[in-house]
């Protein structure tokens, strides 16, 4: 009997999807600011689905929604209208009791302004998260320790963010990110003050944790070398989405990704 | 993957844990913030610990008038009390202007204070003990200069006679009013108690009762003055946390987690603001009060029965108001969607 090779194909491409799951699915999100009379449409019908274990950057001019997106899927704000899934799960359908869970043990978010704990060290904001999610101070302390010397803060454990440069306090906001082994990391705009060498690394650190771990990992950025390094790219403007690609159909030589 | 779950209640000892660490950490602001406390504190405790001196200090002073007049009537009789014996016939319970006139006559130099109780035997009121000498109702009067008829009771019939048989013209001075009606004819008695006029007593009802209203608003304003004082200081230092909050929120904080930390960190500043705002406010009151009306007279008739008193006022509206004024707004915060509250800037 002969094999029918287009047959076999699509078979194999049909169990790789289903590998990959939908992690994240954002269905028709609008989001609108109100500010006295005045309204501001950050999202007008934003649609993805975002497979576990991929990493996926978002592009878009300031002021395009990126943020607003990030707070929608993460859990962090409720859209004006439409739905997001996390697992399958409708978020809107969450008590206040699961979204903890969630916003603590599943996604980690790496905030634009790092929104570190400004009276706290280094180590007691990476091990804030943990004590949220019950683990024992010395654990904490431990893995607080492990997390901050992979992001190179290992010297300045015992620093206020108030004492650290804006590249050191967005690791130590990256090793926050990390503290309770999240399966998604929300990070917006995380290379945006690091040297090319130090930048290189918090790639280099993403990219092993989405190998390694199968972490899923969602970034804003206008970093070429992270836009490389991704699977997918997504453009948002307006807060639509305008455009979807994969690295190697875009010529990054003549400024395509602007 | 791990499906969703509940997440985990902190036990109360987590989030004393990080209250403490967060007033270590900032405890210049702490400070600052309990000071708030500490000066509304103050000054409800001066306020209402100067009422409670005022009234011991016309208290007092009107226990000195009573007895320096009782003393004269009484030395007009009999002479200077130097080397003198005088007798004392309790009749019942004593007041304080007649214990402080056998001390007065003590302290003047008496030789001797006899005293006796006319119901029975019966030791001497501890007030007095030290200063007289009991003996028996027929050996009171014993050479006496003078026979005092002391506290609140009636006088039963006499043998005046023999009472007064060894001691030739003993003055006998009865110091309550109502003894007097009572006493067997014959007997010269001088009376040192001094009735008040019916326009007297109506003068001093009035005074009583404006003092009780003067103190009521006195009372009433500082009370708005603490509320202001200690929600101001709370309220900001909540707020300028919101982000903070926000913050705590994004990384999984439980609101009820949020509210509790709020309410460990306000209840300690409020109770160590309150204790400290109580000590100041009373020495600044006995300060005050003393400079005005001399420190021996404010300092020997301060109640400190009401003092100790209106220390659970202070401390209930220290910890109460700061509690308060701390908990609405971070749970305010707490019930915030978390990426709105990482936005706010108070
Ligand atoms: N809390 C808010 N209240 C009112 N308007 C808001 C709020 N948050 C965002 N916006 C508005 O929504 C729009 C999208 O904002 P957002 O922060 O998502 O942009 P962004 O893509 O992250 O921009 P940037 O690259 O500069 O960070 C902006 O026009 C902004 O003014
Ligand atoms: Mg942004």
């Amino acid at each position: 009997m002969a094999i029918d090779t287009v047959k076999l194909e699509a078979l194999f491409r049909k169990v790789e999807e289903q590998q990959a799951p939908c992690i994240i699915r954002a269905v028709e999100v609008e989001k609108v600011y109100r500010m006295g009379n005045e309204e501001v449409r950050a999202l007008q019908g934003a649609s993805v689905d975002i497979y576990k274990g991929e990493y996926l950057s978002i592009m878009g001019p300031s002021g395009s929604g990126k943020t607003t997106l990030f707070n929608m899927i993460g859990g962090l704000g409720k859209p004006t209208s439409g739905k997001v899934y996390i697992d399958q799960v409708d978020i809107a359908q969450l008590d206040y009791n699961e979204l903890a869970w969630l916003r603590c043990r599943k996604v980690g978010y790496i905030f634009q302004t790092y929104n570190l704990i400004q009276v706290m060290t280094c180590l007691e904001n990476v091990t804030l998260p943990m004590a949220f999610a019950g683990m024992d101070a010395e654990d904490a302390r431990d893995k607080g320790i492990a997390i901050l010397q992979m992001v190179g803060l290992g010297d300045r454990i015992l620093h206020k963010p108030g004492e650290l440069s804006g590249g050191q306090q967005q690791r130590c906001a990256i090793a926050r990110a990390l503290a309770n082994s999240p399966d998604i990391i929300l990070a917006d705009e995380p290379t945006a003050n690091l040297d090319t060498h130090t930048g290189e690394e918090i790639i280099e650190l993403l990219s092993r944790l989405k190998e390694e771990l199968g972490v899923t990992i969602v970034s804003a950025t206008h970093d070429l070398k992270m836009l490389k390094r991704s699977d997918r790219i997504l453009w948002i403007e307006d807060g639509r989405i305008v455009r979807m690609a994969h690295p190697s159909e875009i010529d990054f030589s003549v400024g395509d990704f602007d | 993957m791990e499906a969703i779950r509940e997440q985990v209640r902190l036990p109360f000892s987590v989030a004393f844990e990080v209250v403490m660490q967060g007033i270590r950490i900032r405890f210049g602001r702490s400070l600052v913030t309990a000071t708030g406390v500490v000066l509304g504190v103050a000054f409800l405790m001066s306020i209402l610990s100067g009422q409670v001196i005022r009234q011991g200090v016309s208290h007092e002073a009107q226990l000195r008038t009573e007895t320096k007049r009782m003393f004269s009537f009484l030395t007009a009789e009999m002479g200077p009390p130097k080397d003198q014996v005088i007798g004392v016939l309790q009749v019942g319970p004593l007041n304080e202007a007649e214990v402080r006139l056998i001390r007065t006559l003590k302290e003047r130099g008496a030789k001797a204070i006899n005293w006796a109780q006319l119901t029975g035997q019966g030791a001497a009121p501890p007030e007095v003990a030290r200063l007289v000498t009991g003996t028996s109702v027929e050996e009171v009067a014993a050479e006496a200069s003078s026979l005092l008829i002391m506290g609140q009771g009636s006088l039963p019939q006499l043998d005046w006679a023999t009472l007064l048989a060894s001691s030739a013209q003993a003055t006998v001075g009865a110091t309550q009013k109502q003894e007097v009606a009572e006493v067997a004819p014959g007997v010269p008695l001088v009376s040192l108690a001094r009735e008040l006029k019916p326009e007297e007593i109506e003068a001093q009802a009035l005074e009583q009762k404006r003092s009780a209203f003067r103190n009521l608003w006195m009372t009433i304003i500082s009370l708005v003055v603490t509320f202001i004082c200690i929600s101001n200081s709370l309220l900001m230092s909540v707020t300028e946390r919101f982000k903070e909050i926000g913050t705590m929120k994004c990384l999984g904080a439980l609101s009820s987690f949020v509210r509790r930390l709020f309410l460990i960190e306000s209840s300690l500043i409020g109770l160590v603001g309150a204790v400290a705002g109580a000590l100041v406010g009373l020495v600044f009151a006995i300060i005050g009060y003393g400079l005005t009306f001399g420190f021996p007279l404010v300092l020997s008739s301060l109640q400190w029965g009401a003092i100790a008193f209106y220390f659970v006022p202070c401390l209930a509206a220290g910890v109460g108001l700061s509690v308060m004024a701390a908990l609405y707004p971070a749970s305010f915060a707490a019930r915030m969607v978390p990426g709105t509250a990482l936005r706010t800037n108070i």
